[in-house]
Parts: C-alpha cells; sequence; structure tokens
C-alpha cells in the first residue's frame, strides 16, 4: 500500500467508476445468487447434511424438555443390554487353511517317490470353501474355448 | 316334412358357398402347416439319434495350467481310451481327468501340437468310439451337430451348416483348411467333435467367432494325420522341403503357384526344382493357386518322400523329395537371413576427399 499516494488511488477509483458489468448482471443477480447457494449446500459432504436434518429435527422436537431423569436411566440400561450381549456372545473358531505334508497326499498314500507331477505340490489342503463365510462353493474352472488359433501359418512356403 | 324345391335350392348353394369359400381355405392351410410341421420334427428327430447314439462317448476334460484350473471338451476315437481335443484345452496343462460313465478318470497326454492346435489324451478304459468320416467331401450348407459341455452343463448338442471353408482369418493363414461352422457354441466347449448326419466326426471345435454364433472346426483329417505321425514316429513330425511360392503373373497348366525361392541347405535346394517354376501337384494334392500349398504341405511328414510335379516351360517335371522336419518361424527366418544378409550402408570409396577451406566457402545470400 506504500507503493500508492492518495492521487494514485484516486485515479485508479475514477478508472473504476467507467467499468460496467456485463449485461443482464443484476437481472440474473438472485438467480444466480440462489443457485450457487444450492451448489454449496449439495458439495457438502453427506454426513453433514445428515447431521444438520438430525439437527434440525431435534430441535423441533425439543430434547431438553423430554429428557428427564426416567428417560435416562432407561436409555443407559438399553445400551449396557445390548453391550453385554454383544460380549458374552460365544466366537466360532476360526476356518484357517492348513498346509499340506510337503510330499503329495496321493504319493504319501501309495509310500512311494517319484519325481513326477510337480504340480500336485502347489495346492494345499484346506478346508472346505463352504465354511467359509461367502457365497461361492468354489472357484470356477476357466472353460475353454478361445477366439482365435493357437498358432498361425507364416508364409505361403513348403 | 317336405320344404319347398326353392328353399333347397338356397340351402345348397348356401353349403358350396360355405364349402368353396371356407373349408376348402382353412383345410389348405391346415394341411400345408403340418406339411412344414414334418420336415423340423423329422430333423429334431434325427439330431436326437445322433445326440442319444454319440453322446456317450463325448467327454468332459478337466486339467490344470499354471494359471488356473480348466475345463474343455473331448471324445474317443477309438474302444481304448484315446481321446481328441484341442490344443487350448491339453496342449499346456497338466493333471488331467475325463468324466466318463459319471466317473473321473485320469487321463494321460499323448500329444500336445500347437501348429495343428490338437491334443491327444489317453484314459485307461475301454470306452465307446466315434467313427470318423471326412470333412473334405462336405460341401457349404451341409448340416452339422456339435456335442460339447458348455460351462457347467452336461452335454449338450448344437446344430448348424457348414459356412465355409477358410484358409485365412482377419489376414492370418491357418496351417490347414478349418471349416467354418454357424454353431453357437459356449465357454467349455473347445475340443467338441462335429459330427455329419450319418454321426461320423468331421472336425472338432477350436475356436469361436464373434459373439459366439459361429466357430472354427479343425478338420478331422488334420487329427488322424498328427495321430498317424505319433503311431509311426512316437512323435509329430511336420514335413518341409524348402521352398517359398507366389502368385504368378501368368498361370500354366491350370496352376499360378510359382516357385521364388528355394532356401538353402532345405530338402528343396537339391530337388531339381528352380525358382521360376509353377507347381503342379505335392504329394496326392493337385495345387490350382499359392494357397492351395497349405493343405498340400500340412499333410507331409518328415521323411516321407513327396513326389512334387512342376511345370517348367512347356515341360511338365515330377521330382521325388524327401521331407524335413517342419523348422519353427524363427529357424526359417534364421536361414532366410543368411541367405539374404541385410545390406549396410558403407562409406563411398570412389568419392575422393576435398580439404576444408575458408575461400572455398559459398557465398550467403541475406
Amino acid at each position: 500500500m506504500d507503493e500508492f499516494d492518495n492521487n494514485e488511488i484516486g485515479r485508479l477509483l475514477r478508472l473504476k467508476k467507467y467499468e460496467q458489468p456485463p449485461p443482464g448482471y443484476f437481472e440474473n443477480f438472485l438467480h444466480e445468487f440462489h443457485r450457487r447457494q444450492r451448489d454449496e449446500l449439495l458439495r457438502q459432504p453427506l454426513w453433514r447434511i445428515a447431521l444438520g436434518r438430525a439437527q434440525d429435527f431435534m430441535m423441533s422436537l425439543n430434547v431438553a424438555r423430554m429428557a428427564s431423569y426416567p428417560v435416562a436411566a432407561t436409555a443407559v440400561l438399553l445400551c449396557a443390554a445390548v453391550i453385554s450381549l454383544k460380549i458374552y456372545q460365544t466366537t466360532p473358531a476360526p476356518n484357517v487353511a492348513r498346509l499340506s505334508p510337503a510330499v503329495p497326499a496321493q504319493q504319501a498314500a501309495e509310500g512311494g517317490w517319484s519325481l513326477a507331477a510337480p504340480v500336485s505340490t502347489r495346492f494345499t489342503v484346506s478346508q472346505p470353501r463352504t465354511h467359509l463365510s461367502t457365497h461361492r462353493a468354489a472357484t470356477p474352472p476357466r472353460y475353454v474355448l478361445d477366439s482365435m488359433p493357437v498358432s498361425y501359418e507364416s508364409s505361403l512356403r513348403f | 316334412m317336405s320344404r319347398p324345391c326353392g328353399s333347397n335350392d338356397r340351402l345348397g348353394a348356401m353349403e358350396k358357398l360355405v364349402l368353396r369359400w371356407f373349408l376348402i381355405p382353412f383345410l389348405a392351410v391346415a394341411l400345408s402347416a403340418r406339411a412344414e410341421d414334418q420336415p423340423a420334427s423329422a430333423v429334431s428327430r434325427e439330431v436326437k439319434d445322433i445326440f442319444d447314439h454319440c453322446k456317450r462317448a463325448v467327454v468332459k476334460i478337466h486339467g490344470a495350467d499354471e494359471h488356473s484350473e480348466l475345463s474343455g471338451t473331448g471324445f474317443f476315437v477309438d474302444p481304448t481310451g484315446t481321446i481328441y481335443t484341442t490344443y487350448s484345452v491339453a496342449g499346456e496343462g497338466a493333471n488331467f481327468s475325463v468324466e466318463f460313465d459319471g466317473k473321473k478318470l485320469p487321463a494321460r497326454q499323448l500329444v500336445a501340437d500347437i501348429r495343428s492346435g490338437i491334443a491327444i489324451l489317453k484314459a485307461d478304459t475301454t470306452s465307446p468310439a466315434l467313427p470318423i468320416g471326412k470333412s473334405e467331401g462336405m460341401e457349404v450348407t451341409a448340416p452339422v451337430v456339435a456335442i460339447g459341455y458348455p460351462l457347467d452343463l452336461p452335454e449338450t448338442p448344437s446344430l448348424g451348416l457348414v459356412g465355409g471353408f477358410d484358409r485365412k482369418y482377419l489376414g492370418y493363414y491357418f496351417h490347414t483348411t478349418h471349416l467354418r461352422v454357424n454353431v453357437a457354441t459356449q465357454r467349455g466347449e473347445a475340443g467338441a467333435p462335429l459330427l455329419n448326419m450319418k454321426g461320423e466326426v468331421v472336425g472338432i471345435v477350436a475356436f469361436t467367432l464373434e459373439n459366439n454364433s459361429s466357430c472354427y472346426a479343425l478338420p478331422i483329417e488334420a487329427a488322424e494325420k498328427i495321430r498317424s505321425d505319433f503311431l509311426r514316429f512316437g512323435e509329430v513330425r511336420h514335413g518341409w522341403i524348402g521352398a517359398n511360392l507366389m502368385q504368378a503373373l501368368e498361370p500354366k497348366a491350370g496352376s499360378s503357384a510359382e516357385v521364388t525361392e528355394l532356401l538353402d541347405n532345405t530338402p528343396a535346394a537339391n530337388s531339381g526344382i528352380h525358382a521360376g517354376d509353377i507347381l503342379l501337384q505335392v504329394g496326392r494334392r493337385e495345387i490350382h493357386q499359392p494357397d492351395d500349398i497349405i493343405d498340400a504341405s500340412f499333410f507331409i511328414s518328415a521323411g516321407d518322400n513327396v513326389p512334387i510335379t512342376v511345370m517348367r516351360g512347356n515341360e511338365r517335371l515330377t521330382f521325388s523329395v524327401q521331407a524335413d522336419v517342419h523348422p519353427t518361424t524363427e529357424q526359417v527366418q534364421r536361414i532366410q537371413r543368411l541367405q539374404h544378409p541385410l545390406m549396410i550402408a558403407q562409406p563411398s570409396t570412389t568419392q575422393t576427399t576435398q580439404p576444408l577451406s575458408l575461400e572455398k566457402a559459398p557465398e550467403r545470400t541475406p
């Protein structure tokens, strides 16, 4: 502000005097104001809107007058009952996958050792997935039908 | 009780009118509708017969590759449990098993040939077998039935028509002519047998076209060639001669397949065939255009002596060439690189060097 003296400021203000808003500005002012207000309201997070509405609702009920000792005691008792039910409920044992022995189960049963069938070593013996809290019994296999041939002829040679 | 004669006549006329204008057209329409129903029910009965007769020989194949478990279709081709399917089903996986007669039997891989797209499995069991037919004699519009296992559903028949015999698709050549059939197929039906109306296998469902409305099937002759190689040599031996072809400018003796190049160190190099010869026949297959070599080449086995007939000038010549093992694409490219080394730019030696001098600098224009 030190850079401007009074004369300078006066000159700028005189210049400002000739600035005009675009045509239709004042006609649309109220409409634009309401639109922006609505936008601001909608831009709020959902929880804040819900909280505001809940507050309005509670205020309309006049909670302060309703709050009395019996009501408070009932609420406390209800909360205590709910919490105690949660605490003393028996938790089911978790279903955890167990690792298979290092050798494939098939070979162990036969009592022999073989270098064959390395794929079987990839699997772990786990409890059936139906015990888990999921709707799917098992991962479905890949049903094969490609959309292109597995190889092409590179050119017309024989 | 007698009626007046005029009234009787009027009634007769009415009856005739009703008979002529209503009853006869009604009967005609009813009969024609019945006549239309008859062929439809005949086709349905025929498909049902094929399905009932063949479905026991069609099996569901399970396996696992490095990605996941997989499921496809296959079918028995002999009573000892030999199963034809596609490479995509049983080519790269392991731990194969087949569902047959309500049991799950282990199966082992005998052949997995990526060039043809065919895989052969073996289950140690006695089995029904589908009779082998011929796809070569079929015509476009010939009806065909596929029996496959879509998704996790039971064996399902699908009726369609042969839509064409194609050698290339989307600009790429197949290794042999494929049957394009208007049979709607679903995932899980790769490897399903394609049957003619006699219940003979003419193809193997290989891959689907867009939106599964039709599919390509490998001709059964290709699978038989692979099996024959396996029985003869214990492995698949695709043969090759080592010659390149192109469309000739001028056809000769009904062929426009011109030999353009003979690759070094291949059977073709020492066969007596020359570049510029017009190819007329390879083995038992006549050649009329360069595309015809697709099938002629596929059915050559390495080690076989192949008679090759060419036209040189006005002379018809036949050479017997022993086919070598078909190289991979990379091997062929290596041979071609050796034959045609890349031209590398080098500094010219003819131009004399001139010393730089400020005096000879060109004048600049502003």
